[in-house]
């Protein structure tokens, strides 16, 4: 182990983090490998290790001959400033090696308050921020993740951006980068070829062009660099034979999610309208519950864990639930081995399976209506009747368990007070169930209702939606409180709306914004997500430092015709098709899910076949 | 009586924390196909207790972890199964039932090295010889029942022996100092160095423990 590092690690907060050495670490000779990556996650071990998606790809690359990937996240401050202090460089876990001296490196990127992040830690590397500041070949700077849907924020920064599911991506821009070094291709030769790759958007080829009420006339294609028109994102189309990590590293000290996590399904049948990821993960392909079950069994085996759950976007839609549940319960029960199942609908199926699965630990219950009317309800697509999940909630309580947390958005399109107060009246319905049919009133109940502030997303049916005022979410929220003020049993917790208001910038802004970035940066900004480091006047004398208005990116309704930063990135769901989602939204009107009937959004031209197998 | 584990950690485990390891075992075992005793009660676990908890970034070549082998397993291939399931720098010796009690445990030796890497002072021998020589050494240590947030503790009768030796850039103290009730930590020792010899103070210390021993100083296994 490096010596600095070796004085360092006595100093700092939770040392474990900061060592690799992991059980299935992956560990190779330097002189057999001619590829060296590090993976990259812009927040903590704790959170970044428990990422699947960072999983999957750190097995797909280390299963290929000579290409060595490692991982690399963000230090806590303490940490980061003994290496500042002692001048050590951000290094690879499992070499320890400086990752500036790597080939490629990729950043996963999956939530916009991790942005500053992403540049602390290039500089952390000792690298140039921007990649025109990097003009060779090596290291290349690379992201992928859901928040590459709207890289522009990002843009200047990183060579190229990778949209969509990454397994079989990124070992061809590998490849291609392999070709590159052995033929001395310059960094512009190279990322014109990458373009070429699917899936591959390379911001420096498309040039904003901005009009003079500061919206987008266009993103120019730069003449010569024969970007594509549309960047398509990639999907896996048989996950059957996709890659899943079932070994691999079990972290040595507490991670968030430390457990197996045994992926179901990506996309979603359910067509939420606020919802990215049900959009843009689309098509639904599921996994064969044979070969989940053996890859739980597996993953169990080798890990030494003792809780598993299934992961997806809404398990209860998974065809085949019951069947994989009772083999995975045939061997997980005479093991001790817990099995959870988030991601449920309210509905009775899913309570009855919860009921089944949990027999020991009745902790909390959570469910997320996202509305407090049916009529709201049904505006943004969240098919979920009133009746359901009070009848769950019923079966649940009467089953002994006594608490019950509540979801929901405040600010939705065409939200009213009254949907604000139905938000009260369904969580009295849900005391009033517990009141009716718990076996044990003295116990007492707690029932925890959250709201956080509606945030638009690209991509989505709101993506043209104004985030309302600040000052009017603060009244709907004291509504809600006063509402709920004399309910004993009602805990009320709401979103404070700071990150909201960044992440509703930030989710929709332009390449403008970079400049926003560097500079909060460079007064200090990193780890946005945690109140310890979150400096929310930071981040307004950024946008006044830059010329730019946040409200013009939160609080602007788009019009129909409007050229959006993301207009070069083509998630396969149509413009149109979101658009008329849009317009039932204001007609209070649901669109089935994609099993009822396909309602035509495009995705199923992702796919050979052309059918969906939702 | 329960079975007992001798193993070393070293290298990039010395970070893992005495929790982090317990959990680190127990996973262990199961990943080496052992099956382990667990815990009666509400929430049954697999049982595995660390005799004397070593401080993160130490490093050690013979801790005692307790545990519950169940029938079926021949303890010795326990060893080798259970290395081979374990994150790097953590090495499995022995496997054998105890035969004697925990509390038997009476001394440990440290090995603590001074690193100097721009050169050793002369007089910095003759001050550790100094200091731990005298009659007593009172120290404040922290403690979470003492109101004031710590207590005094004098050193000197917690020592039974210690050796220096020296070279060009480090000062090595091997030393034998009570190991419970109460025990010593020999970062206290390093601690009263650096406050008494300011000027001698080197730029970094490992700890590392060597040896575990009965009240006679024989071997403890």
């Amino acid at each position: 182990m490096n010596r600095t590092l070796e004085q360092i690690l006595p100093k700092v907060q939770k040392p474990a983090r900061y060592t690799g050495g992991e059980y299935n670490a992956v560990v190779k000779d330097r002189g057999e490998v001619d590829l060296r990556y590090a993976l990259c996650f812009p927040d903590t071990y704790e959170i970044g290790m428990s990422n699947l998606g960072c999983r999957i790809l750190y097995g797909v690359m280390n299963r290929e001959k000579g290409v060595w990937c490692e991982r690399c996240y963000a230090p806590w401050g303490d940490m980061e400033e003994e290496m500042r202090r002692e001048g050590l460089l951000l290094y690879g876990l499992e070499s320890g090696d400086p990752i500036s001296d790597f080939d490629i490196i990729g950043f996963s990127l999956g939530y916009e308050m991790a942005y500053t992040n992403v540049l602390n830690m290039l500089d952390l590397a000792g690298l140039p921020l921007r990649s025109e500041e990097r003009p060779q070949l090596t290291p290349l700077v690379v992201a992928g993740g859901t928040c590459c849907y709207n890289p522009e924020p990002l843009a200047p920064f990183v060579d190229f951006f990778v949209l969509g599911e990454g397994e079989e991506v990124t070992l061809e821009y590998i490849e291609l980068y392999r070709q590159a070094r052995e033929e001395c291709w310059t960094k512009e030769e190279f990322l014109q070829e990458a373009a070429k790759i699917p899936g591959i958007y390379v911001p420096s080829f498309y040039e904003p062009v901005y009009g003079a009420d500061g919206t987008l006339e266009e993103l120019a294609i730069v003449e010569g660099s024969g970007a594509p028109e549309k960047v398509t994102k990639r999907v896996v189309e048989d996950m059957d034979r996709s890659y899943f990590p079932v070994k691999t590293i079990i972290p040595s000290t507490e991670i968030v999610h430390d457990r197996v996590m045994l992926e179901l399904f990506r996309g979603c049948i359910r067509g939420c309208r606020f919802c990215q990821a049900g959009y843009v993960y689309r098509p639904v392909r599921n996994r064969n519950p044979k070969l989940l079950a053996e890859y739980g069994k597996a993953a169990c085996e080798d890990s030494g864990y003792q809780e598993m759950t299934l992961s997806s976007l809404s398990s209860t839609d998974y065809p085949c639930l019951l069947e994989l549940c009772d083999e995975l319960l045939d061997y997980c029960a005479p093991r001790d081995i817990g099995l959870s199942l988030p991601s449920l609908r309210a509905d009775t199926f899913s309570m009855n399976l919860m009921e089944r699965l949990q027999r020991v630990r009745k902790g909390g219950l959570t469910f997320a209506p996202e509305a407090g009317t049916q009529r709201l309800r049904d505006a943004i697509n969240k098919n979920l009747r009133e009746e359901d999940l009070l009848q769950s909630v019923r079966t649940a309580f009467a089953g002994g368990w006594s608490g019950v947390k509540l979801y929901f958005m405040l600010g939705l399109p065409t939200e009213t007070d009254e949907d604000v107060l139905g938000i009260a009246d369904l969580a009295r319905k849900v005391y009033f169930a517990w009141r009716e049919c718990t076996p044990n009133k003295a116990r007492g109940v707690r029932i925890t209702v959250s709201t956080s502030w509606f945030v638009p997303k690209p991509h989505t049916a709101f993506q043209w939606e104004a985030q309302i005022p600040v000052e009017e979410y603060q009244r709907r929220v004291n509504l809600l409180r006063d509402a709920l003020k004399r309910d004993k049993s009602i805990t009320y917790n709401w979103h404070d709306p700071e990150t909201s208001y960044l992440e509703a910038i930030f989710s929709r802004g332009d390449r403008r914004l970079a400049d926003v970035l560097e500079w909060a940066w460079e007064h200090g900004a990193k780890m946005d997500s945690w109140t310890e480091y979150f400096d929310f006047q930071r981040w307004m004398d950024a946008l006044e430092a830059c010329g730019l208005d946040g409200d013009f990116y939160a609080h602007r309704e788009r019009g129909r015709d409007e050229v959006f930063p993301w207009c070069r990135i083509d998630p396969m769901v149509s413009t149109d098709f979101l658009w008329r989602e849009r317009e039932l939204c204001y007609q209070s009107q649901t669109t089935p899910d994609c099993r009822t009937r396909c309602s035509g959004c495009g995705a199923n031209r992702l796919l050979s076949g052309g059918v969906c197998n939702g | 009586m329960a079975d007992r584990l001798l193993f070393s950690k070293t290298g990039r485990a010395r970070y893992i924390s005495h929790l982090d390891l317990m959990r680190t075992f127990q996973r262990a075992f199961a990943r080496a196909k052992i099956p382990i005793k667990h815990t009666e009660g509400f929430h049954p676990h697999p049982f595995v207790s660390i005799a004397l908890p070593l401080s993160v970034g130490y490093s050690s070549e013979c801790e005692i972890l307790e545990f519950g082998l169940l029938e079926g397993t021949d303890p010795e291939t326990v060893p080798a199964r259970l290395t081979a399931a374990m994150p790097e720098g953590i090495t499995v010796h022995q496997c054998y039932p105890a035969q004697r009690k925990l509390k038997e445990l009476s001394y440990v030796n440290y090995i603590m090295n001074f690193e100097y890497p721009e050169g050793r002072p002369q007089e910095c021998e003759p001050a550790i010889a100094q200091l731990l020589g005298r009659e007593s050494l009172v120290v404040e240590k922290k403690s979470n029942k003492s109101k004031k947030g710590y207590t005094e503790v004098d050193l000197i009768p917690l020592i039974r022996e210690w050796n220096v030796e020296c070279q060009s850039d480090t000062m090595t103290l091997s030393m034998v100092v009570s190991a419970q009730n109460p025990g010593l930590n020999p970062e206290l020792i390093r601690a009263a160095f650096c406050r008494e010899y300011p000027q001698f103070a080197p730029q970094f210390v490992t700890f590392h423990r060597r040896e575990v021993l009965d009240a006679e100083g024989n071997l403890f296994r």
